[in-house]
């Protein structure tokens, strides 16, 4: 009785694009063509309704050196660190920093061995399909890298872009890695990055994802992670930019004895739609993790946050801990959170927590009986609503960077 | 002894037949298997309905044919095959129903006795007074008979089998009827439409506090039998009632069919208690035969400052589907969601709650405890959501899972959605194990391991027991008992 998708204009230029991809484009092309994009009825995209909210997918982009150049100038990329830019999708070797040699990078537009995508990963889809570049990072093993290395992706134009990085960690090795996400101009740019990030036994890791396109660029994002035994992770996010945004975190604890630690601040702004979808697979005994994401709306903006913790029932004496707070500035801004727990090993602590709340009256009455006016201290509450979350990292100039940018961010909206 | 074929046994399946399992035989009167206009011409004619009866469930079986059956819950089973089924079975000699109680089948009123419900009037009476409880006993399809009806009536308090409302009271369950679970809700709700046969309706008027508790009993005895009740409760402006709601069934291989409609309806300042013990045949432990309860539960809390409170105790039933849930329409108005959903064995338990604020300054609480033991699969799937206009609303919700085994599992599936500033939503759910400390000290002090589990399992879900009305509360407390009996070891 199935009758045939029809169509939306994102979808039939996403279609157009795929087209032309080529044969890696035939397995996106085909699921897209009979099924369309995910609606709220697939339950991975319950409150992203990608079928009507991606109005436009436009087409892909392409940069020489002259306009990355210019792009990263405008987007004042030149931090301390390794940076590696990626400009519309394209990834700039004559403009990145000399590796130290215990880092292989190599760039390369790969056209085999995706894996199997399933059905309803439209990220993975859309990116196998459309994917033009990526880089391989390979860490030695037990290296010790000190500087921290930077992926700036830049749109500078209304186009589309895909790429696919491995990460892979050699074991005992030490390392901070930031994916950032910028657009140069304001347009309305279309970026899909996947990341299949792989932790070997006892390194430390830092991955950031430092996401502030500007309020008209739309962004899928996937970090696809192994943990291995006795590995210590830490992913920082923080979305401060972007119209519809959409980042999947999917961990899988394969090693004993490891720690993984998600924290993220979510500012969601007039109009944007941010979406943080995290998936956590324990498959081994003795693991601890631990989720804590801030979100603060205002406008009619809408947060949205899925978190799935799945425990296998060999994973016994498992410790894992979600939270979701989110503060509600405005009456027309919105929160949906799906914390979900699956548990098949009885000897687990497991919890998760979830609030959506205005600012407490109490506290506010508080700072402003000690003549703070209202504005100033809504300001206060806000930053250390979100604060907390980059507070205390062993990496202490990313807390400093991120914390920034929240700043920046409220005195903007606030 | 054969220690080993000994231990292969449940020790619950003994309990639960000396409380529930055995059979009746008493004659009865069936439908055709399966399931056509003809089914339903059949049962309706059999029920004496008006057309306007008919029409609506005709109308509602050709909905039910174009619709799928859900399949979002975490459940599995074999695809039930509707033409195995009999919608309709009466215990014989019921076409005119029993005039008093003593044209009850003697067979029949012992089963209820087995079954520790009081039908008989004088019985209670000889107890303490205040105590009484007024019982509308559900055999198969049809109810066999209403207790205390002359005293409710006495109160303005009309209580009886809704196939008798809708020929005694049309006014009443055309106006009140499906305007809380429409007819196409849901698969189930629109195959209960088609052939519900019966269930219990209450009308309590304005300012009416129901002088006594309100009871149904409803057991499935026939074999390959669906059971399709519908139960309206409508409490007026100002009103009061506290309704029970007991469920059993025989133990049987066949696996049986339970798709109930329930819809509550609550005016300006009045409130609903609604709880519910239900115990039907859970299966054997490999998952064999048991009831499939797939059952749309619903307030409408229409009128300002009204309140509905659903308490549950889930111990029975090879699977459960069923999210009693409460739309806060009227402003100040209040939902409460109590659950225990106790598994063991290979039972599947999916349920929850939803709570949708959409008046100004609505409150609603869930306190939701799930025991997983065995094989069994336990989720809780709850919904939270604060409309626009639904200003300052304000939920709690509490979501505990205690595991005893390996083999189980213990799920929590929590939807919030705020779309108004003002609106404070909290959750938290913690899932762990029976802590070896409490374990321990009860084990020192020489309480032995099985029944230090159920101290301390009453000790979790007591915030919940506390709800129930006292008679329940016991039943209650026994049924988690027996539920998790052979679980530790």
């Amino acid at each position: 009785m199935k009758t045939p998708v029809k169509h939306t204009i994102g979808e039939e230029a996403l279609l157009g694009l795929l087209q032309k991809a080529g044969p890696q484009a035939s397995q996106t092309l085909k699921s897209i063509n009979e099924r369309g994009l995910p609606t709220r009825r697939v339950e991975a995209w319950h409150y992203t309704d990608l079928r009507n909210l991606l109005k436009n997918y436009p087409d892909v982009g392409s940069s020489n050196e002259a306009t990355a150049k210019t792009a990263m100038a405008t987007c004042k990329i030149g931090l301390p660190g390794i940076t590696l830019p990626i400009i519309n999708g394209g990834y700039h070797p004559e403009l990145a920093t000399t590796l130290p040699q215990k880092i292989l990078v190599a760039s390369q537009c790969q056209t085999q061995d995706w894996g199997e995508i399933a059905k309803d990963d439209a990220i993975g889809l859309m990116n196998m399909g459309l994917a033009s570049d990526g880089l391989t990072i390979i860490v030695n093993e037990n290296a010790l890298i000190e500087d921290r290395i930077c992926l700036s992706h830049i749109m500078t134009d209304t186009k589309s872009a895909a790429t696919r990085h491995r990460v892979k960690i050699g074991a005992g090795a030490s390392l901070t890695l930031m994916e950032r996400h910028l657009t140069a101009n304001r347009v309305a740019a279309v970026t899909n990055t996947v990341c299949d990030l792989e932790v070997g036994d006892r390194s430390i890791v830092t991955w950031v994802i430092d996401q502030q396109m500007c309020d008209l660029a739309t962004r899928f994002g996937q970090l696809n992670v192994n943990l291995g035994a006795n590995a210590e992770l830490t992913i920082l996010i923080l979305n401060s930019g972007g119209k519809l945004v959409r980042q999947e975190i999917n961990v899988e604890v394969t090693g004993e004895g490891s720690e993984l630690n998600i924290r993220g601040v979510n500012l969601i702004g007039e109009g944007a739609h941010i979406d943080v979808t995290t998936r956590l697979d324990l498959r081994v005994p003795d693991t601890v993790s631990n989720e804590i994401f801030r979100n603060v709306v205002v406008g009619n903006g809408h947060g949205v946050f899925q978190g799935l913790i799945n425990v296998a029932s060999i994973a016994q004496k498992t410790d894992a801990r979600m939270a979701c707070n989110s503060l509600l500035l405005s009456d027309a801004s919105e929160f949906s959170a799906k914390p979900e727990l699956e548990i098949f090993a009885d000897d687990v602590q497991c919890a998760h927590g979830a609030t959506v709340s205005d600012i407490d009256e109490d506290q506010l009455f508080y700072l402003m009986a000690r003549g703070i006016p209202e504005k100033q201290s809504r300001e206060l509450l806000i930053t250390a609503f979100v604060a907390e979350v980059f507070e205390s990292l062993e990496v202490e100039q990313i807390g400093e960077v991120l914390n920034e940018r929240i700043d920046n961010w409220l005195s903007n909206n606030g | 002894m054969n220690l080993r074929e000994e231990s292969q046994e449940r020790p619950g399946d003994q309990d639960y037949e000396e409380l529930s399992q055995f059979h009746t035989d008493i004659e009865s009167e069936k439908a055709p298997k399966g399931l056509s206009e003809d089914v339903i011409r059949f049962i309706s004619a059999k029920k004496n309905e008006p057309e306007w009866m008919l029409e609506w469930r005709l109308d509602a079986y050709h909905r039910w044919l174009t619709m799928d059956e859900p399949g979002w819950a975490r459940v599995s089973y074999p695809k039930i095959d509707f033409d195995e089924i009999y919608f309709y079975a009466a215990p014989k000699g019921f076409d005119e129903g029993p005039n008093t109680i003593d044209d009850v089948d003697p067979e029949l009123l012992k089963t209820y006795e087995k079954l520790g419900i009081p039908l008989r009037e004088q019985e209670l009476l000889a107890g303490v007074k205040n105590s009484k409880i007024a019982v509308d006993a559900v055999f198969d399809s049809v109810s066999v008979v209403t207790t205390f009806r002359e005293e409710l009536a006495k109160a303005g308090v009309i209580f009886c089998p809704i196939s008798e409302a809708i020929i005694e009271h049309p006014e009443l369950v055309k106006k009140y009827m499906t305007s809380v679970v429409p007819v196409s809700d849901n698969y189930y709700s629109a195959l209960n439409c088609a052939v519900f046969t019966d269930g219990s309706f209450v009308y309590i008027p304005e300012g009416v506090r129901c002088p006594m508790e309100l009871s149904t009993y409803f057991r499935i005895n026939e074999l390959n039998t669906g059971q399709f009740e519908r139960t309206l409760i409508i409490a007026e402006k100002g009103s009061y009632v506290s309704y029970l709601e007991g469920c059993t069934a025989p133990q049987r291989d066949e696996n049986q069919l339970h798709a109930a409609v329930v819809e509550l309806i609550t005016m300006e300042d009045a409130e609903i208690k609604y709880s519910t013990v239900q115990n039907w045949y859970p299966g054997d432990e490999n998952g064999k035969g048991g009831i499939y309860n797939f059952v749309t539960k619903r307030a409408d809390c229409r009128g300002d400052n009204s309140k509905v409170m659903w308490t549950q105790v889930e111990t029975g039933s090879a699977i459960t589907w069923k999210y009693p849930s409460c739309i806060l329409r009227g402003n100040g108005s209040q939902g409460e969601f109590y659950s225990i959903a106790v598994s063991n064995g290979a039972q599947q338990v999916d349920s929850g709650t939803k709570m949708l604020h959409l008046g100004k300054n609505t409150s609603s609480r869930i306190i939701s405890k799930g025991i997983s033991a065995g094989r069994s699969q336990n989720t809780y799937r709850g919904q939270v959501s604060a409309h626009r206009k639904s200003t300052d609303a304000r939920n709690f919700t509490q979501c505990d899972s205690l595991l005893i085994g390996n083999e189980c599992g213990a799920h929590t599936v929590p939807y919030i959605e705020a779309k108004n500033s003002s609106a404070q939503f909290e959750h938290e759910a913690t899932t762990s194990r029976i802590s070896e400390d409490q374990l321990f000290y009860c084990l020192q002090r020489g309480i032995p391991e099985e029944e230090a589990i159920a101290l301390i399992v009453n000790g979790f879900v007591k915030e919940v027991i506390q709800e129930l009305p006292m008679e329940f509360a016991v039943e209650a407390q026994k049924l988690i008992g027996i539920s998790l009996e052979g679980s530790v070891g």
